[in-house]
């Protein structure tokens, strides 16, 4: 080596070491509050200041509606993805035919948005006080979920069955399901708490299989249909309800849809609010989402 | 590289200014250890750096500091405990010796518990990151935590085939304590979570802000994750006893039917040789949260980049900058408080080396229960228990089989096996 080559390689070592220091440099943040930590922490210790417990939320109206609308995608979806499906592909790309990406399913005629979850955030009244004890089917066929977004009640049984040749296995991100789906097989599953937004279903074994899934108390749930049409039916009538909006390919903060309604005091947290009269149908017509708020 | 053609003077100031800036700047006095906030989950929930503050208090209020750990009741941690483990590593008796968590841990776990140790990046798998509060190798059902034992268990033997070694060597109460620190950390982290994610809950009139009261900041949340791990010690999985009236040989050939069959499918993750070369290219728990979010980045920038500002209202434009901001930290956030994610390849069997220990029950748990936080799913419910036993059983046999033998095509002899 030269002496010049030995110089240049000291310089960019010692550049190296400059450059790089001592850590990558961190998004700072501010520090907690030192006086109202300590007073928080003597609300903590202290037995006394332990609150009765709330109230649940009063039930203040009677009778039952529905509520009604209708998802349009005011972008153009573009052609949906190919998705990488290498595995077992005897049957999961039978006589060549292609899986296609689900995150966006818009239908071509009626511009209706598919798979967009509606909820009821906090009910004071359920109008079936117990879940079904019929399970509702979660099937897989072909290496491809076939609900790409399933609703289900807490307490109610789901039946996940594999209706392929091949085992698959179905985990349940965020709660205590992953299991062995045999050929052919099914199993039980009863889910024991409320997802809050949509939860992602997956298998192992074919990494593109995807779902999500949505679970909730009162069952008021809805996932809207190839038309963007959807219905939440027998809500409590007569008390301010406030709903969540959720699409998979949402750009709002986890999945929330966010909407220029004022009249539903529609937020960017993708969550707007009515109240119902009895046995009205409220139907909030067609429910434009435009193209920014979906990610590509 | 531009400077292998650089001017030989050059060069030689460059070196010298650089050797200069090194000396002038080093590293700072070393900073008091603090608990670092999970800035990838603040982020991905939009928190406004007031929201980050007051979790950040709620927290020192909760748990203390690394130096002064504190722990209410309803944890069921021992604080005694804790202090052995906490803090600088120091010793004021013969003997005694504190900050065992900084002496034994932290390079790797880090003080946060958070798996960015200075040590962490350099290491495959990566270190173990407690806030999620999920382990894999333990003696209870999937989704439950870990047994007070089986933490002991793994400080006890280290995790073959990972750079977690074996603390044998340490004093029984040192590995209790470390133990104690651990369900600390993770209690900590998980608490944390929680009350990121509960700012989108949140109604609108609480104006950002989450109630400090004991209903809501115990009740409804430390003691949900603190439960969990109390209820634990009564969750055991109950194993039946090994089938007795089948020989050795003769279930081992059920379990390689049962490996290689469509109802415990091993063979697709763990591969027809079962060398763990199958399905090879998804990812654990913690891996996939961060490729997940780096799918979400750029999704949503291209979304961004590909809007048009012209016909924006101010509140649409302000919205659109917002969106913006927060792409650009959250880019930062994942370079300075996580590791560029990897795959997490299914366990090659023909190594006789088990992470989760090597006794044939362990076996057991990882096939009745999955491991949770890897994509290795639970036989239970479809598989019988004897049918477990039999897998357990060729899993065994499977280092000593023979290299010409691999291969589902090709049955084994009894007689060739050992």
């Amino acid at each position: 080596m030269t002496p010049a080559a030995l110089r240049a390689r000291v310089a960019i070592t010692a550049l190296l070491v400059v450059s790089a220091g001592c850590r990558p440099e961190r998004v700072t943040t501010p520090g907690a509050d030192m006086a109202a930590a300590s007073t928080l922490r003597a609300t903590l210790v202290s037995a006394a200041s332990a609150a009765a417990p709330a109230e649940a939320a009063a039930a203040t109206g009677t009778g039952w509606g529905s509520l009604k609308g209708r998802f349009v995608f005011a972008g153009t979806p573009g052609t949906a993805r190919p998705l990488v499906a290498d595995k077992d592909t005897e049957v999961c790309s039978k006589a060549g035919m292609k899986l296609l990406d689900r995150s966006l399913l818009v239908d071509a005629s009626s511009k209706g948005l598919a798979n967009v979850v509606v909820f009821a955030r906090k009910t004071a009244r359920v109008k079936e006080a117990q879940p079904s004890t019929t399970p509702v089917v979660f099937d897989q066929k072909q290496c491809e979920f076939l609900a790409p977004v399933f609703a289900a009640r807490v307490g109610q049984p789901i039946d996940v069955k594999n209706s392929d040749p091949i085992g698959h296995n179905t985990n349940i991100a965020g709660s205590d399901f992953n299991q062995l789906i045999p050929a052919g097989g099914s199993t039980i599953y009863v889910p024991k708490a409320e997802t809050g937004m949509p939860t992602m279903v997956t298998c192992n074994v074919h990494p593109w299989m995807k779902a999500y899934m949505v679970f909730r108390k009162d069952g008021y749930v809805a996932v809207s249909a190839a038309d963007g049409s959807f219905t939440i039916a027998d809500l409590p009538a007569g008390e301010p309800l406030e709903f969540q909006v959720w699409h998979e390919r949402s750009t709002g903060p986890s999945g929330a849809i966010g909407l220029d309604k004022p009249d539903l005091r529609w937020t960017p947290k993708g969550r707007f609010q009515l109240t119902l009269q009895p046995d009205e149908i409220k139907d909030l017509g067609t429910l434009e989402v435009p193209a920014s708020a979906i990610g590509t | 590289m531009t400077f292998i053609i650089m001017h030989r003077r050059t060069s030689h100031t460059l070196a010298g200014l650089a050797i200069c800036l090194t000396a002038l700047t080093g590293c700072g006095k070393t900073p008091p250890a603090y608990f670092r906030p999970n800035m990838v989950e603040a982020t991905k929930q939009r928190l406004t750096p007031d929201q980050e503050q007051q979790v950040s208090t709620i927290l020192l209020a909760m748990f203390g500091t690394p130096d002064e750990p504190v722990c209410l009741p309803e944890t069921g941690l021992d604080e005694a405990k804790l202090r052995l483990a906490a803090g600088p590593v120091r010793s004021d008796i013969v003997g005694r010796k504190n900050g065992l968590y900084r002496e034994h841990c932290a390079h790797c776990h880090g003080v946060t518990g958070d798996a960015l140790g200075p040590t962490a990046a350099f290491l495959n798998p990566y270190p173990r990151d407690y806030r999620p509060g999920v382990f894999k190798f333990k003696s209870t059902e999937r989704a439950d935590k870990p047994t007070h034992a089986d933490l002991v268990r793994v400080l006890h033997k280290g995790i073959p085939g990972t750079s977690m070694p074996s603390f044998a060597l340490l004093p029984a109460a040192q590995v209790e304590a470390l133990a104690e620190y651990v369900k600390y950390l993770s209690i900590r982290g998980e608490t944390e979570l929680a009350l990121m994610r509960a700012y989108f809950e949140l109604d609108d009139d609480a104006q950002g802000k989450l109630p400090e009261t004991r209903e809501f900041l115990i009740d409804e949340t430390l003691a949900v994750v603190a439960d969990k791990w109390k209820a634990a010690a009564d969750a055991e999985i109950q194993v039946p006893p090994m089938p007795a009236d089948i020989d050795l040989v003769a279930s081992i050939a059920k379990g390689k039917e049962l490996f290689y069959g469509g109802k415990a499918n091993c063979v697709k993750c763990h591969g027809v040789t079962g060398l763990g070369d199958g399905q090879a290219n998804d990812y654990d728990d913690w891996n996939k949260a961060i490729v997940e979010i780096g799918k979400e980045l750029s999704s949503g920038a291209t979304a961004a980049r590909e809007a048009s500002t012209s016909g924006m209202s101010p509140e649409e434009l302000a919205e659109h900058r917002g969106q913006l901001a927060w792409l650009e930290k959250f880019g930062k956030v994942l370079d300075g408080d996580a590791l560029e994610p990897r795959t997490i390849p299914p366990r090659n069997l023909r190594h006789g080396i088990y992470r989760g220990g090597r006794r044939p029950i362990d076996l057991y748990y990882r096939i009745h229960a999955g491991i949770n936080g890897a994509p290795m799913p639970a036989a239970k419910g479809t598989v019988p228990p004897e049918d477990i036993w039999h897998i357990v059983n060729y899993v065994r046999s499977l280092p000593y089989e023979l290299d010409g033998e691999l291969g589902a095509d090709k049955p084994m002899l009894a007689k060739d096996r050992f």
